[in-house]
């Protein structure tokens, strides 16, 4: 009890002991009923649990405190601000301070507190299986690398790309010591564009991207709003590129040329949908009709010529030195095709920096096959393997278990018993990152801190540490990190002269800017006379495509409900990965969306083949098909009993037991990559099924033709307009205009402050980092795929994804909805309890403990944001329960929730600003979905406030409401979304 | 009105009765037990009750999610319940109150099964608002009771609360109204009793009544004076009901027509199931001499008339939601017609359309089996106009994006069952403890198109003739 108690808090108690209050004593007694079920976590024993007799300076109980570090769910490195209540972190949110990420913090980053509680992390070391402890573990790991070392086998270190200077230095320290080498490879990999640089700059170089500075975008590929490199960084340049500010209006073209629906197509004022086999002789094409621009004679055009390519080389070339061209394939030719282009657009230096790139991503495959090879002759000796999961992310990843089985001596590092952790003989828990020091440069001359926000909750040891200990040294991973900041960091600055200072000033803003490393790329190498070959070919079969999901990333979220039960922007569907099919080829196989096939690969000597659901959706070739990575991970099972239990009540996962199904083994090595494409896949029906939890039934905006109104009509509550007529007319796609006369007197005064929210729609991308900063605020249950599908999900924000055609483009329309917060609210005269009820300042207020249930509200709600506790949603994990955020109450069966504008956070504001005797500044209030929009897409403030921001928003021409003919009259307003298209035909007022 | 000598009036009482052989054939039921086929059927009809009180406590204890609604759909089953039994209960009062008010005096065969109706089918309807909410023991909230949670009060603007105020009332005076009818019949068992047991319950039940003229004049008085209450009753509670829906923003419920169009289908409805039982009734308890083809008739009238009404409603809906120009309501009921649910539409158009139009034949009027049938048709339309509106209209109202569909779960279609089983289990109770027929209203019409020397009773209104009826003596 006592160190449950100590663990709860948060706080490590020395043995001297030091005196606590009596409240605070109080407090921890209650909190030791909570703490009393976190069982098994043993960290180093506490001889005293006194509570505070005298209060810490920097702790008030029930007053947040706030930590700047970075977040580890990706490698991009965004900055965060970890919010700590009562010693736990219970929230985190982009720092605006961030030079990367700026403020913006990704559905996946928002979910990682989650990780922090989780019940299933690795509580001890583990030794051939069984629960050990660190000293047997240490002594043991060094007896058998001396034997390693003496019978001269290799050492290999094999990760994911590490972009933690401290890491890399300890771990280059360590193999330097015992001999050996460190192996990195990604597996969702984009080696080949370090590789296309090193055959194009001399260097195995990732470039780092500037959409800020691109007037012109195209996208290949690349999924960079959603999932590729640095998305939040990404999000919010290349919002900052489509302002519509000034005249002409700021706002960047962007083209898509992608082979399945991404995220980023969703935001393309132009895409085209093509084929893997077609990207290779499209690029040259490309690179062929910018050479001709440039006035030198291409070489013969091997490509088909496809006429939208002329106005694309137009618009580059025209923006030349303002463009940016970049391709997501791991493919070394179409990379060096796509820096050829970008060469010859003189991009190279502007949109795309070489002196200061990205360490996003150093993953080398070769090497990862040379130690493949190494390790089936049985040349390794101690495999230490961290990040990684070979067994589940590579093709043939079954091998694995033989190839380890030579080995003498293999370590694993991680959270989490995994695939490839129960081959390993050591296996070493690693604190989450929230719990630990660390630091990331991502982007050259921009150093992010990780600190830890609460001591380690289980018995685990950071990496650094570990290493260091069988160096022979026992030092803390913050020694090691000051260590390696004192020798290479702090050199790299000039501004501060005194290293402490600049420690302490570099961990309150969890980064420091210093010069980047030197870096010399050389000039273009001609690659004229290589040969470029697709790397699909096209023989009339299916082609696959593999992709990371928003949310999944390469698996390693796996385990975090809160992203599993995220839907997927493009698709909507949560809890599953599925075979995309386009229409046309689903009825050419005769299937259905939920129907099981079989993809067989038949390129192969060994025929490789995966069943997974189907799902059909336009926009793509009808001869693709894209399957998500990241599912079917050991430890999903963990699902099964998810949501609540009854008779109908049905699992999570699929008929294995595991959530989804695993696509790695569809993967191929091609030129000593991992290739995420394949050609020459069949596809047979196994007349089984597999119902997928969509959360939207209908998709299209589009009036049944049978209204009456002619055909192609919309509906208008999604505004857009194209560039062109926007310039011509600020209000365009503006839909009828409604007057808004009443006989009645009005209602509600607003007197004081009036909260009201905009959406500029022109920003938002349907990343859904809001829906799930939305759910860790609010304490928003998940409900398991079965309610899912029952459409009982229950995030309070959720993102209306509709398709339009519009000519020959499909369009994708994103419309973040939540409560409206309507001054005439149609759910507040029907609750015959008063339990919704209008707040003096414009707030549509939920009373929990007064609803009865009724449900009337969420009948006579026409934006159906309403969200209903059909059940007592299970939070019998008391450790999980940590999170929550104790500001907002945890709602029981029976009652209806929704937004509530965060209340928590303006009731905080108002209490600061009142007990400084000062109104509440404009700003000052920022909703949880705001907080982590990468985009910036979302405004919150006082509408009385004549100078507020959302004050002028409204007065821009671009505000609209959703459906204002029922005269609601909503605090939510949207901004419409423009796309950069000459054409007028595709506004929303024509329809 | 003559003394029921006209040649032109068939009697209402077939069979040439005297009041010693009515007292006996409905009494002498209650006397000699349940038959058979009683016990056939209730057993049948507790098995049903309990199939639901299963569900219902199951639902209770694991939540309403045990329910197929969904964020979108918020009421389905259980509200098409609710509408569908309020408009069960419509008959009841109707033949009670009204026809009473207008003298229609074939009303006294069937006036008792038919109110008695009304209170089972009201008490059937009133479980489902309850059983609704997601807390149901915080029902009581909905009541404005005093309590010290400072301004907490009820919201008089939801029609929830007036629903609850609607019901309540109903329900009252129905209960009232029948009792009322039922005292001077119980005073006849009472008198009739052998046991000593039930003679002190039915001496309790009928309230001291002795029979005499004084007895009798205030019991009119009472019971015109219910029947006068209960008559704006009929109009008021489904009007009420429909508000539920009228006065929200849905399209497809947000429409004026709803009063006048749930009150006639409530009578429409309830009309059509008291022809059901009593055509079940007649047959098993051989009254077929009290529940004539006459009785059988006159109710299929009405029938035509109100389906009519209903017809009319729906053509209007239709009408006005071509005419607005309104592009949500446009599409509620093209989507009614024509989307995932049409058939539930095309179910309902046929039941409540088509089937009234063949009862304007005499020849099918007076085909028990065939109106048996039309009547059950009508209920299941019935029953599929409340689905029709109240489900496809909240499946796919404005934003697409939150469009969804709605499957009952097994847990609702047990509950649907054993509302039926709860109303046909307090129905047999009813016939086998109380008299079906209102003995003493029936005896007021005997003489009613018969021969005056045949008619061994003195000429006079109806009422005059009950003075004999429940004497002390003992009965004829």
């Amino acid at each position: 009890m006592k160190e449950h108690l100590n663990q709860t808090a948060g706080v490590r108690i020395p043995d001297d002991g030091l005196p606590f209050d009596r409240r605070e004593f109080l407090r921890l007694a209650g909190f030791t009923f909570a703490g009393a079920a976190v069982a098994g976590c043993d960290t180093a024993r506490v001889e005293k649990a006194i509570p505070y007799l005298v209060k810490p300076e920097e702790i008030t109980p029930g007053k947040a405190t706030w930590y700047a570090s970075t977040c580890a769910g990706c490698s991009a490195g965004c900055g965060i601000l970890i919010k700590n209540r009562d010693g736990r972190p219970v929230k985190l949110e982009g720092n605006p301070e961030h030079p990367v990420s700026r403020g913006g913090l990704c559905a996946v980053g928002q979910a990682q507190v989650l990780g922090l509680y989780d019940s299933k992390r690795l509580k001890q070391p583990v030794m051939n299986g069984s629960p050990s402890d660190w000293q047997t573990l240490d002594r043991l790991i060094l007896d058998r690398l001396k034997t390693v070392r003496t019978s001269g086998k290799a050492i290999r270190f094999l990760s994911t790309t590490v972009t933690s200077p401290t890491e890399s230095s300890v771990i280059r320290k360590f193999l330097s010591m015992f001999g050996g080498n460190h192996v990195l490879y990604d597996p969702i990999s984009q080696s080949a564009i370090l590789e296309a640089h090193a055959l194009t700059h001399g260097m195995r170089i990732l470039p780092h991207y500037r959409f800020d500075l691109a007037e012109v975008i195209l996208g290949v590929e690349a999924d960079f709003l959603g999932t590729w490199l640095s998305p939040v960084e990404f999000t919010a340049a290349y919002s900052s590129g489509r302002t519509l500010e000034g005249n002409p209006p700021r706002c960047s073209h962007h083209v898509q040329i992608e082979s399945r629906y991404s995220l980023t197509g969703t935001r393309a004022d132009k895409r085209h949908p093509i084929m893997p086999s077609e990207r290779v002789p499209l690029l040259m094409e490309l690179v062929s009709l910018v050479e001709q621009k440039r006035g030198k004679t291409s070489a013969a055009g091997l490509g088909q010529a496809k006429p939208f390519l002329a106005e694309i080389a137009g618009k580059l070339w025209s923006a030349r030195g303002k463009s940016i061209v970049v391709c997501g394939s791991n493919d070394v030719d179409s990379q060096l095709l796509t820096n050829r282009v970008n060469e010859l657009l003189g991009n190279y230096g502007s949109t795309l920096d070489l002196q200061s790139p990205s360490y996003h991503c150093q993953s080398d495959e070769r090497e990862l096959q040379t130690l493949i090879e190494e390790l089936r002759r049985g040349k390794v000796g101690a495999l230490f393997l961290d990040g990684v999961n070979p067994v589940y992310d590579l093709p043939g990843g079954d091998d694995w278990k033989e190839l380890l089985s030579n080995v003498t001596l293999v370590v694993r590092f991680v959270e989490r018993i995994d695939e490839s952790a129960q081959y390993a003989h050591f296996v070493c828990p690693k604190p989450h990152p929230l719990s630990s020091w660390s630091d990331a440069e991502t982007v050259a001359g921009t150093i992010s801190v990780t600190q830890p926000a609460i001591a380690p909750l289980e018995n685990s040891r950071p990496l650094v540490e570990s290493l260091s200990i069988w160096m022979g040294k026992t030092v803390s991973s913050l020694e090691l990190m000051k260590e390696e900041w004192k020798t290479t960091i702090f050199p790299r600055q000039k501004t501060e002269k005194n290293f402490a200072v600049f420690w302490n000033q570099s961990v309150h803003d969890g980064f420091a800017v210093v010069a980047p490393r030197a870096h010399r790329p050389s000039r273009l190498l001609s690659s004229s006379d290589r040969k470029f070959s697709p790397s699909v070919t096209n023989d009339g079969g299916f082609q696959l495509v593999l992709y990371p999901k928003i949310s999944m990333h390469d698996g390693r979220h796996a385990q975090n409900a809160w992203l599993q039960e995220l839907p997927d922007p493009v698709t909507k569907i949560a809890w599953d990965n599925y075979a995309i099919l386009s229409p046309e080829a689903a009825k050419g196989l005769g299937v259905e969306s939920g129907d099981v096939v079989r993809l067989v690969s038949s390129d192969s000597a060994e025929p490789v083949h995966v069943e997974v659901p189907v799902w059909i959706q336009s926009g793509q070739a009808d001869q693709v098909i894209a399957l998500a990575l990241g599912y079917g991970r050991k430890g999903t099972d963990r699902f099964t009993a998810i949501g609540p239990r009854w008779i109908e009540g049905r699992s999570s996962v699929g008929p294995d037991g595991l959530v989804g199904v695993n696509a790695a083994p569809l993967l191929q090595w091609k030129d000593g990559r991992l290739c995420y494409e394949r050609g020459g896949i069949q596809i047979e029906k196994t007349g089984r099924r597999h119902a997928l939890a969509c959360t939207q039934t209908y998709h299209s905006l589009d009036t049944p033709p049978l209204l009456g109104q002619g055909t192609g009509d919309r509906r208008h509550f999604v505004q857009y307009a194209s560039l062109a007529s926007y310039t011509e007319n600020p209000s365009a796609g503006s839909g009828p205009h409604h007057s808004s006369q009443s006989m009645w007197p009005e209602q509600h005064q607003y007197k004081g402050a009036h909260w009201g929210m905009m959406i500029d729609l022109n920003a938002c991308t349907g990343c859904a980092a809001c829906v799930v900063g939305c759910q860790a605020e609010n304490n928003i249950p998940v409900v398991g795929k079965d309610e899912v599908l029952r459409n009982r999900e229950m995030h309070w924000l959720r993102i209306d994804r509709y398709f339009m055609q519009n000519e020959d483009n499909l369009d994708v329309a994103q419309q973040p909805m939540l409560c409206q917060h309507c001054d005439n609210a149609p759910c507040e005269t029907v609750c015959p309890v008063l339990a919704t009820v209008h707040s003096e300042e414009g707030l549509n207020q939920q009373v929990y403990n007064r609803c009865v249930g009724t449900r009337y509200c969420a009948n006579n709600c026409p934006y159906k944001i309403r969200r209903f506790n059909w059940f007592d949603y299970p939070r019998n994990d008391t450790k999980e329960n940590m999170v929550l955020n104790p500001d907002v109450t945890v709602r029981s069966r029976g009652v209806m929730e929704k937004c509530s504008f965060c209340v928590q956070r303006i009731q905080e504001a108002k209490i600061a600003a009142k007990a400084e005797g000062r109104q509440v500044s404009d700003g000052a209030i920022q909703t949880a979905c705001q907080q982590s929009c990468p985009a910036h897409a979302i405004v919150f403030g006082d509408m009385n406030d004549r100078a507020s921001r959302i004050a002028k928003l409204i007065e821009n021409p671009r505000s609209h409401n959703v459906l204002t003919e029922l005269e609601t009259r909503p605090s939510v307003g949207y901004m419409t979304m423009v796309r950069n298209r000459p054409e007028q035909s595709g506004d929303s007022s024509h329809g | 009105m003559a003394d029921g000598i006209s040649v032109l009036r068939s009697p209402l009482i077939l069979g040439n009765k005297t009041a010693t052989q009515v007292t006996e054939d409905v009494c002498g039921l209650l006397d000699r037990g349940p038959g058979r086929e009683w016990w056939y059927a209730l057993a049948v009809s507790a098995t049903m009750l309990t199939m639901g009180v299963v569900a219902v406590v199951y639902q209770l204890l694991t939540g309403i999610g045990t329910w197929g609604l969904n964020n979108t759909v918020g009421w389905a089953f259980d509200i098409t319940n609710f509408v569908f039994w309020i408009g069960i209960g419509h008959a009841g009062t109707l033949i009670s109150a009204i026809l009473f008010l207008f003298r229609q005096r074939w009303r006294t065969s069937v006036n008792r099964s038919a109110e008695a109706m009304t209170i089972f089918a009201v008490i059937c309807a009133g479980i489902f608002p309850i059983i609704h909410m997601g807390r149901p023991w915080l029902a009581f909230w909905v009541i404005p009771y005093p309590n010290f949670r400072g301004p907490l009060w009820i919201n008089f603007r939801s029609p929830l609360v007036w629903d609850m105020f609607a019901i309540g009332t109903y329900f009252t005076i129905s209960l009232v109204f029948w009792f009322v009818g039922l005292v001077p019949d119980f005073a006849t068992l009472r008198d009739r009793a052998v046991s000593k047991f039930r003679k002190s319950v039915y001496g309790f039940l009928s309230l001291g009544w002795d029979g005499s003229n004084r007895t009798w004049l205030r019991y009119e008085t009472v019971y015109l004076l219910l029947a006068g209450l209960a008559t704006p009753l009929v109009v008021s509670v489904h009007t009420i009901v429909s508000w539920d829906f009228a006065t929200s923003v849905i399209p497809g419920w947000h429409t004026t027509i709803f009063p006048p169009y749930f009150v006639a289908g409530a009578v429409f409805s309830g009309f059509a199931m008291v022809l059901t039982l009593m055509i079940i009734a007649r047959r098993v308890l051989h009254f077929e001499e009290y529940i004539t083809l006459h009785h059988i008739e006159s109710m299929s009238k009405i029938i035509i008339a109100t389906g009519g009404i209903v017809a009319m409603a729906y053509m209007t809906e239709l009408f006005v939601a071509f005419y607005s120009g309104n592009e949500f309501e446009r599409f509620a009921f093209v989507n009614r017609m024509l989307g995932p649910y049409g058939w539930a539409y095309w179910i309902m158009v046929g039941c409540n359309i088509v089937t009234p139009q063949l009862l304007w034949f005499r020849r099918i009027r007076r085909n028990i089996a065939l109106v048996f049938v039309l009547s059950i048709l009508i209920n299941i339309g019935m029953w599929f106009e409340r689905f029709v509106i109240i489900t496809i209209s909240l499946s796919r109202d404005y934003l697409p994006a939150s469009w969804d569909f709605y499957t009952p779960s097994l847990v609702e279609v047990a509950t649907l069952i054993g509302s039926f089983g709860l109303f046909l289990t307090l129905f047999l109770l009813f016939i086998r403890f109380l008299p079906m027929i209102a003995i003493g209203e029936v005896k007021g019409v005997l003489s009613y198109g018969r021969k005056k020397s045949d008619d061994a009773a003195p000429p006079g209104t109806a009422h005059t003739i009950r003075v004999t009826v429940g004497s002390p003596g003992g009965p004829q």
